[in-house]
C-alpha cells in the first residue's frame, strides 16, 4: 500500500468514528499542552534570568575581597572553593590596592564597593536602608535604568538616585514627580565631643553609647526602574544610589559590619570589596591571576553562571517530567482506542485481507491511524499549549503591575519547542500503535469474516 | 476436461482443535479442475465445502496435502506471499458480501487495487471500468447500505476481479438472494467465465443452478469427497 493510500485510510476511519477520535485527539492535545506551556515556562525563566544577568554587567564582573579569612556569605557547611583560599591575611583593600588592580590591563574600571545602613526619609515617610556609593561612570555604563530624570553626572553632584520600590514604600506614587524632591539621609557616626565623659558601665550595658546621628539632604535627581525578577543581580537591587564625591560629606562610622572590624590587620580596614569591570570576558582568567598575586580573593559570576544554567536545565526536567505525566495518559488513550477500534473493525480487517492485504498493509493503516491522531492532537496541544501560556502570563502581568512590577513574558516559545511537540507526539502514538497495529496483522481472515 | 489443471489438490486435509478434540473438517481431497472451467462445489452444510474454498483462496492452510495453482505450490507460501495470492491469484465473493459499509461501491472496487499499490487515477479508472462490467456504473457512488443484495453482490464480483485474477472463488454466492437475482449472479459468473477464460469455482446447494451452469461438480460429505462429475 502506498503512504498517501494508508493516509487516506487513516483519515477515513478517523473522520468516521468522530467522537472518540476528538475524545482521544483531545487527550493527546492536553498532554502536549501541558508539556508545552511548563517548557516554554522553563525557556522563558532562564531567558529572563539570563537577560537579567547580562544586562546587569555582572558577567563582566570580578569582585575582589581582601586576603585570609572570608566572610561566610556562602553556606558554611560547604568545603570552601580552592581560589577562595588563595588570599594572603595581609593583603589590604585600601586606595592604594584599587588603583593597582585599575592598572591590570584589560580592567576598564576597579571601585571599591561601599554601602553603609542609614534611615532615608521622604516628607515625613522613614526606612532603613543601605546606601550604596557609586561612582558616576558606573552608574553610566551600567544596565541599572534610569527610568524617570536622570543619573548623576560627576561624582561630586549634591543628588541621589532612588528605586522606584523605595519611592512606594516612601508614600511616593509617582516617580516622575518624585524628581526634585529632598531626600534626607540620616546617618550614624562617633560623636567625638562625648567621648570624653564617657560612662563605661552604661556603655557595657549598651546605653550612652558615644554615637550620633545625623540628618543630611540631598535632591532626588533619578529615580530607577524595576526590573523583572527585581531587576536581577547587580546596581538596580539597590534603592539609594550616592556618588563617592558627595557621599563623603555624610560622617558615617567607618565600617557597616563587625565582619570588618574582625579582618582589620594593623589597624589597617581597607574596604569590604572591590568591583572590577572587565573590557571583555576573555581576559577574566588573565585578570583574576594578576589580582590573586596581590593577594586578594576574587569572586566572578560568569564561573557561577554555569551552575545557574544547570540548575534550569534540571527545572526543565522536573517540568517535562510533570508534562511526562499527561502524556502517558494520552499514550495509553490512543492504545485503547486502536484496540478498540481492532474490535469494532474485526470483519473488515477480514475483508481486507480477503482481498489482498497483507499483515504489513493493515499493520500500515492501524500505524498510519494513531499516528494521525499523534499528529492532530499534537498540533492542537501547540496551539493550546500556547494560549493558556499567553493567559497565564496575562494574568501573573495583571497581578504584579498591581505592586508596580513592568510586564514580562514568563512564557519563550522558541520554534523548537512546537516543532519538538508535535515530533515528540507523533512518536508517542506511533510507538502507542505498535500493539494494536501488530495485533491487527495477526487477524485470521477466515475467523473475522465468519464473525458478525 | 481437455485443457491442463489450473488447480490441483493432492490429499488436502484441514483439521480443527476444538477444545482438546480434533475436528477433521477435510479428509484426503485429491481433485483437479481445468482453466476456464465452471466448477461447483456441493454439499450439506458442514460437509467442509467452505473449508476447501478457504484453502483454494488462500485465507487458510492445509493441515495436510498440497494446492498447487498454475503451478505454484499454494499450500506452503508464507502469509506475504500468501497475501500475494490472494490479491493478484485468486479473487472471492461471499454469501454475505463482505463490502465495506463506509465505503461507496466503486471505493469497494478500489480496496484490492490499493494493496496492489495502483496510482489513484488509474484505480478510479479500472473501477469504474469493472463496475460498468457488472452493469453498476450507475450505482458507483452508492454505499452498501444504498444497493440491494444483488447489486452488493455485483459489486463484489467486481472487486473480486479488480486485479485481473485467472480464478474466481464464490462461496455460495446466491445464499443471501432471491431465485431470480441468485440466477442473474450466477449468470454473471458464467458469463464472465465463458468471456475471459475465467476459472470458477462455486460453492453453492442450489441444484437447479449448478445443473444449469456448471461444467464440473464436486459433491462432499463429511470433508471428503464423495463424486466428481465432469459435464461438457
Amino acid at each position: 500500500m502506498k503512504f498517501a493510500a494508508g493516509v487516506e485510510f487513516a483519515l477515513a476511519s478517523l473522520r468516521k468514528r468522530r467522537l472518540r477520535t476528538f475524545l482521544t485527539a483531545s487527550g493527546v492535545m492536553i498532554g502536549i499542552g501541558a508539556l508545552v506551556s511548563m517548557i516554554s515556562f522553563g525557556q522563558g525563566m532562564q531567558k529572563n534570568v539570563t537577560a537579567a544577568f547580562k544586562a546587569s554587567d555582572l558577567f563582566n564582573t570580578i569582585v575582589v575581597m581582601p586576603g585570609g579569612g572570608l566572610i561566610p556569605f556562602d553556606d558554611p557547611d560547604r568545603g570552601p572553593r580552592p581560589e577562595e583560599k588563595a588570599g594572603r591575611a595581609d593583603a589590604v583593600l585600601d586606595d592604594a590596592a584599587v588603583a593597582g588592580i585599575a592598572r591590570i590591563p584589560g580592567v576598564r574600571m576597579a571601585y571599591p564597593d561601599i554601602s553603609f545602613p542609614a534611615q532615608v526619609g521622604l516628607e515625613g515617610e522613614e526606612e532603613l536602608r543601605l546606601v550604596r556609593v557609586i561612582p558616576a561612570a558606573v552608574l553610566a555604563s551600567n544596565a541599572a535604568q534610569v527610568r524617570w530624570g536622570k543619573a548623576f553626572a560627576s561624582d561630586d553632584e549634591e543628588g541621589v538616585v532612588v528605586s522606584r520600590t523605595l519611592l512606594r514604600r516612601l508614600g511616593a506614587a509617582d516617580p516622575a514627580a518624585a524628581v526634585g524632591k529632598t531626600l534626607r539621609i540620616t546617618s550614624v557616626s562617633i560623636d567625638f565631643s562625648r567621648l570624653a565623659s564617657l560612662d563605661l558601665a552604661a556603655l557595657f550595658s549598651g546605653r550612652g553609647l558615644p554615637v550620633d546621628r545625623e540628618g543630611y539632604d540631598f535632591p532626588i535627581v533619578g529615580v530607577l526602574e524595576v526590573g523583572a525578577f527585581g531587576g536581577g543581580p547587580g546596581l538596580a537591587q539597590n534603592d539609594i544610589l550616592i556618588p563617592p564625591g558627595t557621599s563623603g560629606r555624610i560622617k558615617r562610622l567607618p565600617f557597616s559590619s563587625l565582619w570588618d572590624l574582625l579582618r582589620m590587620r594593623d589597624g589597617r580596614l581597607g574596604y569590604s570589596a572591590v568591583s572590577v569591570k572587565l573590557g571583555s570576558l576573555r581576559d577574566l582568567e588573565a585578570v583574576r591571576s594578576r589580582v590573586r598575586e596581590m593577594g586578594f580573593t576574587t569572586f566572578a559570576l560568569a564561573d557561577q553562571f554555569e551552575e545557574i544554567t544547570k540548575a534550569f536545565y534540571v527545572m526543565d526536567m522536573v517540568l517535562a517530567a510533570v508534562g511526562m505525566i499527561a502524556i502517558v495518559v494520552a499514550a495509553l488513550g490512543i492504545v485503547n482506542t486502536m484496540v478498540m477500534s481492532i474490535l469494532e473493525r474485526f470483519r473488515e480487517i477480514g475483508v481486507m485481507k480477503a482481498v489482498g492485504a497483507g499483515d504489513g498493509d493493515i499493520r500500515k493503516i492501524f500505524f498510519f491511524e494513531s499516528g494521525a491522531l499523534g499528529l492532530i492532537g499534537g498540533a492542537a496541544g501547540c496551539a493550546l499549549g500556547w494560549a493558556t501560556s499567553l493567559i497565564i502570563n496575562r494574568v501573573i502581568n495583571f497581578i504584579l503591575a498591581r505592586q508596580g512590577m513592568p510586564p514580562i513574558d514568563y512564557f519563550a516559545f522558541p520554534l523548537w519547542i512546537f516543532v519538538g511537540a508535535v515530533a515528540f507526539s507523533l512518536l508517542v502514538s506511533l510507538v502507542s500503535g505498535i500493539y494494536p497495529a501488530r495485533r491487527a496483522a495477526r487477524v485470521d481472515p477466515v475467523v473475522a469474516l465468519r464473525h458478525d | 476436461m481437455n485443457a491442463p489443471p489450473i488447480i490441483q489438490t493432492r490429499s488436502l486435509a484441514k483439521t480443527y482443535l476444538i477444545g482438546d478434540v480434533r475436528v477433521a473438517a477435510l479428509e484426503d481431497v485429491t481433485l483437479a479442475f481445468g482453466e476456464g472451467r465452471f466448477v461447483a462445489i456441493t454439499g450439506a452444510s458442514g460437509s467442509g465445502k467452505s473449508t476447501l474454498l478457504n484453502l483454494l483462496g488462500g485465507l487458510d492452510t492445509p493441515t495436510a496435502g498440497t494446492i498447487e495453482v498454475d503451478g505454484a505450490l499454494i499450500s506452503t507460501l508464507d502469509r506475504d506471499a500468501l497475501a500475494r495470492y490472494r490479491r493478484f491469484g485468486a479473487g472471492m465473493i461471499f454469501q454475505s458480501f463482505n463490502l465495506i459499509p463506509s465505503r461507496t461501491a466503486l471505493e469497494n472496487v478500489e480496496l484490492p487495487l490499493i494493496f496492489a499499490n495502483v496510482d489513484k487515477r488509474e484505480r478510479k479508472r479500472r473501477a469504474a471500468e469493472l463496475l460498468a462490467k457488472v452493469g453498476l456504473a450507475h450505482r458507483a457512488g452508492h454505499r452498501p447500505a444504498e444497493l440491494s443484495g444483488g447489486e452488493q453482490q455485483r459489486v463484489a464480483v467486481a472487486r473480486a476481479l479488480a486485479n485481473g485474477p485467472r480464478l474466481l472463488l464464490a462461496d455460495e454466492p446466491t445464499g443471501n438472494l432471491d431465485s431470480r437475482t441468485a440466477r442473474e449472479i450466477v449468470g454473471l459468473l458464467a458469463e464472465l467465465n465463458r468471456g475471459r477464460r475465467l476459472t470458477v469455482i462455486m460453492v453453492s446447494h442450489e441444484e437447479s443452478l449448478v445443473r444449469e451452469f456448471a461444467h464440473d461438480v464436486v459433491r462432499l460429505r463429511d470433508g471428503r469427497v464423495v463424486a466428481a462429475e465432469s459435464r461438457a
